[in-house]
Parts: C-alpha cells; structure tokens; sequence
C-alpha cells in the first residue's frame, strides 16, 4: 500500500486510521448505552476530528471517501487519484 | 471489578442462563495509538490471550 506514498501520508493516513477506530469502538459503546452524554460527547469529538483529518487528507493527497470528493474543483479526482492497486490507498 | 453483588441477584436470575455484566464507562485509553494496536480504547476490555489458563 505505501508504494508511492510519503511519510506524512502515510502518517496522517494511520492517523485517519486511529480516529476512525476510536469513533467505530464508541459507536459500539453507545449501541448499548444510548443515554451515556459522556461517551455521546467523547463520539462527537473524535467524529468532528476525523471529518476535519478527512478533509485536510483529501485537499492534500485526494479523498478517502465519497463523502469527501470535492466537486468544486475543475477534475473529479475520486476517479483520477490511483487505485488501491496502484499504490493509492 | 465488582458490578453487582452477585447473592443479592441470583434469586431473579432464571438457572442455565449466561449474563455479562453490564460495562460502565469508567476507563479509556490516553493513548490512542496504544488503543488502536490493542485493539480496543477500553482498558477493562483488554484481555490478550496468553497462551495459558485465564490466570489474574
């Protein structure tokens, strides 16, 4: 996967990584404890920062995600960017 | 760590029925990364396997 990558992608990468799993284990959490506002509060924070980490990712090295394919700029990078099996990621 | 007091429940506990206790949020990783390689951010949940008899 880190074909052709650098470190800082490949940090903030891991780093999307991290977040993502810590806002996944809360989700689970709160299935089961649907009225917990510390663990709904603790979800919120890490949900904001890895949409923030999604964004600043997809600005510098293309989007991870649908939900971050820019449509403003002039090419639809979501399809230009390489594929997994390129080296993309 | 003690959830229930165990005598106190059993009468209302129908026999050859499984229970887990229920979590509360008492603990979570500082340190994410540490969370993310042992593969939960719950220190009550951590539970490697060690090869062996589940020994305290």
């Amino acid at each position: 996967m880190s074909g052709r990558m650098n470190s800082e992608q490949e940090n903030m990468l891991r780093n999307i990584g991290i977040v993502d799993f810590v806002t996944v284990e809360m989700t689970e959490y709160l299935d089961t404890h649907p009225f917990d506002r510390e663990a709904m509060e603790y979800f919120n924070h890490y949900m904001r920062m890895k949409n923030q980490m999604m964004r600043d990712y997809a600005a510098k090295y293309g989007p991870l995600s649908l939900s971050v394919a820019d449509t403003c700029s002039k090419e639809w990078k979501w399809a230009l960017q390489p594929m997994p099996w390129e080296g993309g990621c | 760590m003690q959830d229930y007091n165990f005598n106190e429940y059993f009468d209302r506990f129908p026999l050859a029925m499984a229970y887990v206790p229920w979590q509360h949020l008492t603990q979570i990783y500082e340190d994410l990364d540490k969370a993310y390689c042992t593969g939960t951010i719950f220190p009550e949940l951590t539970k490697p396997f060690t090869g062996r008899r589940c020994v305290k």
